[in-house]
């Protein structure tokens, strides 16, 4: 174990005894602030559960990002390389990106119902948005001389989008993955608090109206968990990918 | 008498965005001949580049026609142009080596062949040392090399250049213009070639074809009588300033 971990962890430990300490000595209410061996009981009496319901989650997570990163990227490196469907498709995305997509959730929960189905659904069209507008301009605002020489050389219009566009406006891409990712995740768990009978979300919003602190604060842990996983496979896709771009920036 | 490789009858390219159309070619004709090198000097917007697009077949005329080597353009031709632009264009995530073999990888040949091809070229452009290395970790006339090695690893019979040493410091740009004709000399290609500079045009071509500002007419076919190959002194001489005055001359009355 290195210096630095061992700071780390023996920082945490410390902060885990002094927030112990500080409900055990009663100055905040357990309502408020649930204890770490609050936290503790709540997963030996229903830890099955909320493992089950974090799975439910990671998967409706997942599936949303399959949905959002796909169609989105499509749509917005199409939109971008093609000048006269990002004429059209451009404004029309900013603006709906504009509206606030919960109040369109009822709908959702009509058309498929409370389960996973509208969970996926809402969340892939809160990430839908970012990501097909950052991919947009990313492809925009490429030098077109990129696509004419690979035309010249013989491209062929496939080879143009997924050998020179698509890579090119990576970076870019990427951080529209980042603003979207982060709103799929909130959607999801945003949606299974608001109605459903599954997720982290759901027991989240369950417990807090039986109050129990300790089962809230370990449905938040396991969502922030979700949002740490998610955020640690971005940061190695951009590492992957993004690298050229940022040695680029700073030499110049 | 040599045979034209390029032939280009009556071209006249409109813009028509969705505003004002632009005429930005009118009624352009001239021919090349195989293995010339061949300068397009002009004032800026003339048309120069939108010539050049057309040439190798990335922009469709309004009228007229080009012929390359007794087919007429309709299209990239890729097997017979090649094409270099100002910042190179090089892909940042691509070596060098990788992206002098990409034109080759388009076309799906075998990476032994690419690599032998692609490394031939570095060589001949005397980036051997710096195959692995990327875009950012080389300078500006390094780049444009590159690009240079990648305009012909396709074995192009031409080679269109628009505005490639544009921007690069003057030293530099005068090393590049001597590379490029020892390379010229050595593999015997058709380039046409695009600059803003009359010393640069005059010092590299057989030929200098003077256009018009916008709409893009060609004013005047100019041999250019230099011995070759050509010296960094000639830029001195009398022929030279003759020459010079001659184009000036031309692009300034065009505007008046
Ligand atoms: N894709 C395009 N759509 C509309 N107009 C264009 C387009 N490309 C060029 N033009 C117009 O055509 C004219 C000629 O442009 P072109 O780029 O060919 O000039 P140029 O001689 O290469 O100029 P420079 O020396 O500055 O590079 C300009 O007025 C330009 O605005
Ligand atoms: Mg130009």
């Amino acid at each position: 174990m290195s210096r630095t971990q061992a700071v780390r962890i023996g920082g945490l430990a410390a902060a885990l005894l002094a927030w112990e300490g500080v409900s055990r000595l009663g100055w905040i209410s357990p309502i408020i602030l649930a204890s770490p061996s609050a936290v503790l009981a709540a997963i030996r009496a229903d830890g099955g559960v909320f493992l089950q319901a974090f799975e439910v989650t990671l998967a409706e997570i997942a599936i949303a990002i399959a949905l959002a990163w796909s169609l989105g990227i499509g749509v917005g490196v199409a939109a971008g390389s093609l000048p006269r469907l990002g004429a059209t498709a451009g404004p029309l995305l900013s603006s709906l990106f504009a509206i606030p997509l919960i109040i369109l959730y009822p709908l959702f929960v009509a058309w498929v119902g409370m389960g996973p189905a509208s969970k996926i659904l809402f969340g892939a069209a809160s990430g839908f948005f970012p990501i097909a507008l950052n991919a947009l301009s990313g492809v925009r605002c490429l030098d077109p001389r990129f696509a004419l020489v690979a035309r010249g050389m013989g491209a062929t219009t496939g080879q143009i989008f997924f050998k020179v566009l698509l890579p090119l406006a990576l970076p870019a891409i990427i951080s529209g993955l980042r603003v979207g990712t982060s709103l799929i995740i909130i959607g999801v768990v945003v949606t299974e608090m608001l109605a459903s009978v599954g997720g982290v979300g759901f027991l989240i919003s369950y417990h807090r109206t039986m109050f129990n602190t300790g089962h809230v604060y370990l449905g938040i842990f396991l969502a922030l968990l979700a949002a740490l996983l998610v955020n640690r496979g971005l940061s190695h896709l951009e590492e992957r990918f993004g690298r050229w771009r940022i040695l680029e920036q700073t030499r110049a | 008498m040599a045979r034209h490789v390029i032939e280009v009858r009556g071209l006249t390219k409109t813009y028509s965005p969705h505003r004002a159309p632009v005429r930005a070619l009118d009624r352009v004709s001239f021919t090349v001949d195989e293995g010339q090198f061949v300068t397009l000097v002009g004032p800026s917007g003339g048309g120069k580049s939108t010539l050049l697009l057309i040439l190798a077949g990335l922009v469709e005329s309004t009228t007229g026609e080009v012929w390359v080597d007794g087919e007429q353009v309709r299209g990239p031709v890729p097997e017979k142009i090649g094409i270099v632009f100002q910042d190179a264009t090089l892909l940042p995530w691509k070596t060098a080596l990788a992206n002098v073999e990409f034109p080759l990888d388009l076309r799906h040949v075998p990476r032994g062949v690419r690599r032998e091809r692609a490394l031939a070229l570095l060589e001949m452009v005397g980036l051997q040392d710096f195959a692995d290395r990327y875009p950012h970790e080389l300078s500006g006339g390094m780049r444009q090399r590159v690009a240079i090695a990648r305009g012909l690893v396709q074995d192009p019979r031409i080679v269109l250049m628009d505005e490639p040493f544009g921007a690069l410091d003057e030293q530099t740009r005068t090393k590049m213009g001597q590379e490029l004709l020892r390379i010229w000399e050595k593999t015997r290609k058709t380039i046409f070639f695009i600059t803003h500079s009359l010393t640069e045009a005059i010092y590299l071509s057989d030929v200098v074809l003077v256009m018009s500002p916008r709409p893009g007419r060609i004013l005047d076919v100019m041999p250019v009588d230099l011995p070759r190959p050509r010296r960094f002194e000639m830029m001195g001489s009398e022929a030279f300033g003759q020459a010079r005055n001659r184009i000036w001359k031309l692009i300034t009355e065009g505007e008046g």
